[in-house]
């Protein structure tokens, strides 16, 4: 179903959603943060992309797993504490961020189903936003198999056309949304058509960063395990772990007990995000450390991005957000790195 | 409903047996579910458990799948979960998740003789397979033993271990010499080169620190065994123990799933990063 939808017109379809809760781009100075918005006007799709991507809401920084309690008689009970299912939807999802969450789904599936993470991605619709201009200088999308317009993982796709967007639903969940509103919605022209054409040929050619010969990238890492590429790379890393926090594929988590009363027991078991940065990330408690240095923790971010996530799941952990290269405070280059390795193999 | 893999069983612990005492403290618990017990699992898999409040470790089930009863567990006290659960009495709750890991391979080792090699608190995962072979001697060939520890006093299962000595060939060892000790003096690997047990028609399962894996392997290879005839377990922090956490991977393996038994063969593929 393809539809226009003036701005003007924007605020009031959101209104209609009342039944949802709404996620959305909101600024706030220089940035722009996804928030929980109850004011549509608060709204800003004219946003660079946000700092953390969609993630952060079907796979929260925090979640509880269960409650445990000793009753007075001295019992000791477990309840499981589910996420509630609350019909959610994201407005101005960009491509790469939901191209990622098709690659966090892969994580937590398999023969073991997530249920905190499934509960949270079936009740979200997705609602993405073309970047007709590349979000940030880093964004390297088209070397990974993304598009500043990939519809990939997306419910309905819109494309700012100036005054409109052209809105494209791509499933049920999305025709669902447009069908709220339907009065709102125009038949698209010819014109229409031609505009988002053109608008997506262009952003293409707005995107200047990429990673030469990515497709070697996986078996040249193979052979460099040993390499003393990552020595180097990693010399300046701090271990602060921003690129991995802000990664919208990154879903490595801790388990950890918060108590609220130690005797009679009581608390929560709590999933947090954790960081493969980080030296107690693989520290066994007898000290011993598979990855004890930020040489071999720079080469499992890599390696896990771009040859063991291949390995088992035929893509890349990597859609070419940029975040990482953008927020890293020491200018650790993912892109460059990833070229050295190209050369390594050459 | 959807089935929640995070959420433990509710055990109780029947017995505690203090194994080893000092500054490495090993206890062995026998658990039982309170409800229940569908929790079935082969010889060589892990337990997810829970001390509520402290938090969760994973721990190789030392007793055989052919023992209904209970839950074996051989814990040496390290971290805080372990630290906690040396501190609990028999009737004291913990929470069990699992079985997680692929196990042993028994069923490919039928009529074949069969060496197990342990050093220290590494006799747990082994005592499980091993004690399922003597259960069912009669599907294998000969059964041998080769352990040892520090000292004498680091020996795990020392009565069972005697018990045992009646049924199979038990070499043990300890590191340093003392007075009462009438068998080798040495660390393991030296044991295996000492023993020459034959690679013919052989099986030889290793679990123990990784230090000692390294060089039994090279005494196996010397002693003409080859990668496939050589079996291990690898260990590595684990959170979650279904393959998501991230933490134990080795290249594109999650120990936790797809391991912790690995042949040389196998293992020798992967990075070396454990």
């Amino acid at each position: 179903m393809e539809k226009i939808l003036t701005k003007k017109s924007f605020p009031q379809w959101v209104k209609k959603l009342s039944l949802y809760k709404i996620y959305a781009p909101v600024r706030d100075n220089d940035i722009c943060n996804l928030e929980a918005i109850d004011n549509p006007e608060s709204i800003d799709l004219d946003c660079s992309n946000t700092v953390l991507s969609p993630k952060k809401i079907i796979f929260p920084q925090r979640e509880i797993y269960l409650e445990f309690e000793t009753s007075d008689e001295n019992k000791l009970q477990v309840k499981e504490i589910l996420p509630e299912e609350t019909p959610s939807v994201i407005f101005g999802v960009r491509p790469c961020d939901a191209k990622a969450l098709t690659l966090t789904d892969k994580v937590f599936s398999g023969d073991f189903k997530d249920p905190y993470y499934w509960k949270r991605r079936n009740s979200t619709t997705l609602i993405g936003l073309a970047c007709n201009i590349p979000p940030s200088p880093n964004c390297f999308c088209l070397s990974v198999g993304g598009s500043p317009h990939s519809k990939e993982g997306l419910d309905i796709l819109m494309t700012d056309l100036g005054d409109k967007y052209f809105v494209e639903s791509l499933s049920e969940k999305g025709s669902t949304l447009i069908n709220l509103a339907k009065p709102l919605f125009q038949q698209p022209k010819a014109a229409d058509k031609k505009a988002v054409e053109k608008t997506q040929a262009e952003a293409e050619k707005k995107i200047v960063r990429q990673i030469k010969d990515i497709k070697k990238i996986p078996s040249i890492l193979e052979n460099m395990f040993d390499s003393p590429l990552w020595d180097k790379e990693s010399l300046s890393c701090l271990r602060c772990g921003i690129c991995t926090y802000l990664c919208p594929t990154c879903h490595c988590f801790d388990i950890n007990d918060e108590v609220s009363s130690s005797s009679p027991v009581k608390g929560k078991r709590v999933r947090t995000w954790d960081n493969c940065q980080f030296p107690d990330f693989t520290m066994h408690s007898s000290g011993h450390n598979p990855r004890p240095d930020r040489s071999s923790r720079l080469r499992q971010r890599i390696l896990h991005k771009f040859q063991y996530f291949v390995e088992l799941y035929k893509d890349y952990q990597c859609t070419g957000c940029g975040r990482c290269i953008s927020k890293c405070p020491v200018g650790i280059d993912i892109i460059e790195v990833l070229d050295k390795v190209s050369d390594y193999g050459s | 409903m959807v089935h929640n893999d995070y959420i433990p069983k509710l055990a109780h612990i029947l017995e505690i047996k203090e194994e080893v005492g000092g500054a490495r403290p090993i206890k062995t618990f026998r658990t039982q579910f309170q409800n229940k017990n569908d929790f079935s699992f082969r010889c060589g898999q892990c337990a997810m458990l829970s001390v509520f409040g402290k938090g969760e470790s994973m721990i190789s089930i030392s007793s055989s799948p052919l023992v209904k009863d209970y839950l074996q567990f051989s814990i040496l006290k390290m971290g805080r979960v372990t630290s906690a659960l040396h501190e609990m009495q028999p009737g004291d709750i913990i929470g069990i998740r699992g079985p997680y890991g692929n196990g042993f391979p028994i069923k490919d080792w039928k009529g074949k003789n069969l060496i197990f090699i342990g050093g220290g608190i590494g006799l747990a995962p082994i005592w499980s397979v091993l004690n399922t072979a003597l259960g069912k001697k009669e599907e294998y060939g000969d059964l041998t033993l080769i352990y040892g520890a520090r000292t004498s006093k680091d020996l795990v299962f020392r009565e069972e271990l005697e018990e045992i000595k009646k049924k199979i060939a038990v070499h043990l060892s300890i590191d340093v010499e003392e007075s009462d000790w009438n068998e080798f003096v040495g660390f393991v690997p030296q044991n295996v080169t000492d023993k020459k047990p034959s690679p013919n028609n052989a099986i030889t399962i290793t679990c123990g620190p990784p230090i000692m894996i390294k060089f039994v392997i090279k005494a196996l290879e010397d002693l003409g065994f080859k990668d496939e005839q050589i079996y291990t377990t690898v260990e590595n922090k684990m959170k979650c123990g279904i393959g998501k956490c991230g933490r134990c991977n080795i290249g594109s393996h999650y120990v936790c799933k797809d391991g912790p038994v690995y042949s040389w063969a196998e293992l020798k593929k992967l990075p070396q990063e454990y």
